[in-house]
C-alpha cells in the first residue's frame, strides 16, 4: 500500500510569516494537530504543530520537570502564550516532515512512530504540498485495506 | 490538478423528492433513495463533475461551523481526484434545501444565506488562491458570495490569474460579473448566472436580439465564449466566429435540472483539456453534457460515455 492510497487530499498550509494564532485558529477549526508550511510555490518549508506552540509558551525548563505542579499557575500559561500569538511562525516552525505520494505506507508509519508525529505532509517531486497523512488516516486506510481484500 | 475552482458560498445540498408536494402539508420519505445530501455550490459542483470526467481540480472557498466540515469531507469522499483548500471561518455554511416533485414537474428551493466573512478570512483565501494558482491551467469563478465579499471580489481574482496567464471561466450573476466583465480583465469564458432573473451588465433580456447583442458586448470586453440560457433549455453560445441558437431534440424532463449549469461548465473544461481549444466545439459539448444531466434525478453528473450517446441528439442554428 502506498501513501496516495490513504492520504487526505487536503493543502491547508500556512505561511512563515503568518502568526501562532492562525495556526491555533485553523487547527482548531479543522481539527488537526498541526500545519505544513509552505512558501508562495506551495513548496513545504516546515511544520508546526500543537507541541511546537506549547512548548513556546511553556519555560524552557519544563520538560526537564516530571510534574506540571512547578509551574505556579495556570496564568503564566496564559500569558506566555498571550505573549507569543502575535509572533510569525517561522519562529516556531520545525523542519519538514515530508513523503511522498508513491512511497509505501510502512515507510510512513515508521516515520510518524519513530518520532513521535502524528501529521506527515505529502508533496510531489518538487516537493510541492498534494496532502497529507495522519497516524489515524494510517490505521484507517489499513484496515479498510484488509476488509476490501476479504 | 489541473482546474482550480472557487467557491465563496459553499452549501450542503439536500434533495427531498416528493411526489404531489404540497405546501401546509406534512410529507414523510420512507425510502432513502428519495433523499440526498451531497457538497455544493456551483465551483464544488464543477469539481465533481470533472472528477466524473477523471480530471484533477483543487477546490478553493470558505467554509464556517458544522455544516463547513461535513461539506469537506463529502467532497474528500466523493473522489480522490478533488484536493480541498478551503478555509474555515466563524458561523455556519448555508445548507440548499430543494424539493423536487417529478409528478407534477416543479422544483422548490429553498437556500440559506452563508457566514458573514470578515476581512482576515478573506485575505486568506486571497493569499492561498494565489498560491494554488501556480498548479492549474483553469480557474473556475462561479457562484455567489456570503455578506462581507466586496463587489469587486471576482474582478480581483480574475485579474490575479489572468496576469498568472491562467484562462479564467466565471459564471456569476449581477454587480460581481459586471465588475468582473467590464474591467481590464475579462474572463474568457463567461457564462451569465440568468436563473435569478433574465438581467446582465444592468440590462434586461426579453428578445432573442437582445442576448445577441448581449454576448456581442461581453465578446467587445475581451470574452472568446459567451453562453447565455435561453428559454430554459436553450443557449446562445457566441465565439468570435459567430453566435449560434442550441436546441435538443430530446424530450427532456427540466425538474432535473440541478447541477446541469455545473456539468456544462465541467464539459467545456474537460473539452479544452482533453481534446482542443475550439471554444465554440466545446460548448457545443458542455451544452449536450448539460442535457445529459438531465436523465438523471438526483445530483448524479453524467459519465463522458452519457454525453457522446447523444451528441447526434442537438440542434444547431446560427444565428448571427
Amino acid at each position: 500500500m502506498k501513501v496516495r492510497d490513504l492520504m487526505i487530499r487536503d493543502i491547508t498550509a500556512v505561511f512563515a510569516d503568518q502568526k501562532v494564532e492562525d495556526v491555533i485558529k485553523i487547527c482548531s477549526k479543522q481539527f488537526f494537530t498541526g500545519l505544513p508550511v509552505v512558501d508562495e510555490e506551495m513548496k513545504v518549508i516546515g511544520f508546526i504543530s500543537e507541541s511546537d506552540i506549547i512548548s513556546g509558551a511553556v519555560p524552557s525548563y519544563y520538560s526537564m520537570l516530571q510534574s506540571a505542579s512547578f509551574i505556579p499557575d495556570t496564568n503564566q500559561f496564559k500569558g506566555n502564550l498571550e505573549r507569543i500569538k502575535d509572533k510569525p511562525v517561522s519562529e516556531f516552525m520545525t523542519k519538514p516532515r515530508i513523503v511522498k505520494e508513491s512511497d509505501s505506507a510502512i515507510y510512513a508509519a515508521d516515520l510518524l512512530i519513530r518520532n513521535g508525529w502524528r501529521m506527515l505532509c505529502v508533496v510531489d517531486d518538487e516537493e510541492k504540498l498534494v496532502g497529507l497523512v495522519t497516524r489515524m488516516q494510517l490505521l484507517w486506510g489499513i484496515i479498510r485495506n484488509k476488509n476490501s481484500e476479504r | 490538478m489541473e482546474v482550480l475552482t472557487v467557491t465563496m458560498n459553499p452549501a450542503l445540498d439536500r434533495e427531498f423528492f416528493v411526489d404531489d408536494f404540497e405546501i401546509n402539508k406534512l410529507h414523510r420519505i420512507f425510502d432513502l433513495s428519495r433523499m440526498d445530501m451531497t457538497p455544493g455550490g456551483k465551483g464544488i459542483n464543477v469539481s465533481m463533475a470533472l472528477a466524473n470526467f477523471n480530471v484533477k481540480s483543487v477546490a478553493l472557498g470558505v467554509l464556517a461551523g458544522y455544516t463547513g466540515r461535513v461539506i469537506e469531507e463529502e467532497l474528500r469522499k466523493y473522489s480522490s481526484l478533488i484536493t480541498t483548500n478551503f478555509v474555515h471561518t466563524d458561523g455556519e455554511s448555508r445548507e440548499n434545501i430543494t424539493i423536487v416533485d417529478e409528478k407534477n414537474h416543479t422544483i422548490t428551493e429553498i437556500n440559506a444565506p452563508g457566514p458573514v466573512l470578515d476581512d482576515e478570512s478573506i485575505e486568506q483565501f486571497f493569499r492561498r488562491y494565489l498560491m494554488t494558482l501556480s498548479r492549474v491551467s483553469y480557474v473556475v469563478i462561479s457562484g455567489t458570495v456570503p455578506p462581507g465579499i466586496p463587489l469587486d471580489f471576482y474582478r480581483r481574482l480574475s485579474k490575479a490569474a489572468t496576469d498568472k496567464g491562467k484562462t479564467v471561466l466565471m459564471e456569476a450573476r449581477g454587480q460581481l460579473l459586471t465588475n468582473a466583465v467590464l474591467s481590464d480583465s475579462c474572463p474568457k469564458i463567461v457564462k451569465p448566472d440568468l436563473r435569478a432573473e433574465k438581467k446582465c451588465l444592468g440590462k434586461e433580456l426579453n428578445t432573442l436580439e437582445d442576448y445577441i447583442d448581449m454576448s456581442k458586448t461581453i465578446l467587445e470586453n475581451g470574452a472568446e465564449l459567451v453562453i447565455l440560457s435561453y428559454e430554459i433549455i436553450k443557449d446562445v453560445v457566441a465565439t468570435r466566429e459567430g453566435i449560434w441558437l442550441l436546441d435538443t431534440l430530446l424530450d427532456v424532463d427540466i425538474s432535473h435540472v440541478l447541477g446541469t449549469g455545473d456539468t456544462y461548465v465541467a464539459a467545456i473544461l474537460y473539452y479544452l483539456l482533453r481534446r482542443n481549444k475550439n471554444m465554440f466545439e466545446a460548448s457545443k459539448f458542455g451544452y449536450t453534457a448539460a442535457v445529459s444531466k438531465l436523465k438523471y434525478s438526483k445530483k448524479i453528473f453524467p459519465t463522458i460515455e452519457d454525453i457522446e450517446s447523444i451528441r447526434d441528439k442537438i440542434k444547431v442554428e446560427r444565428i448571427a
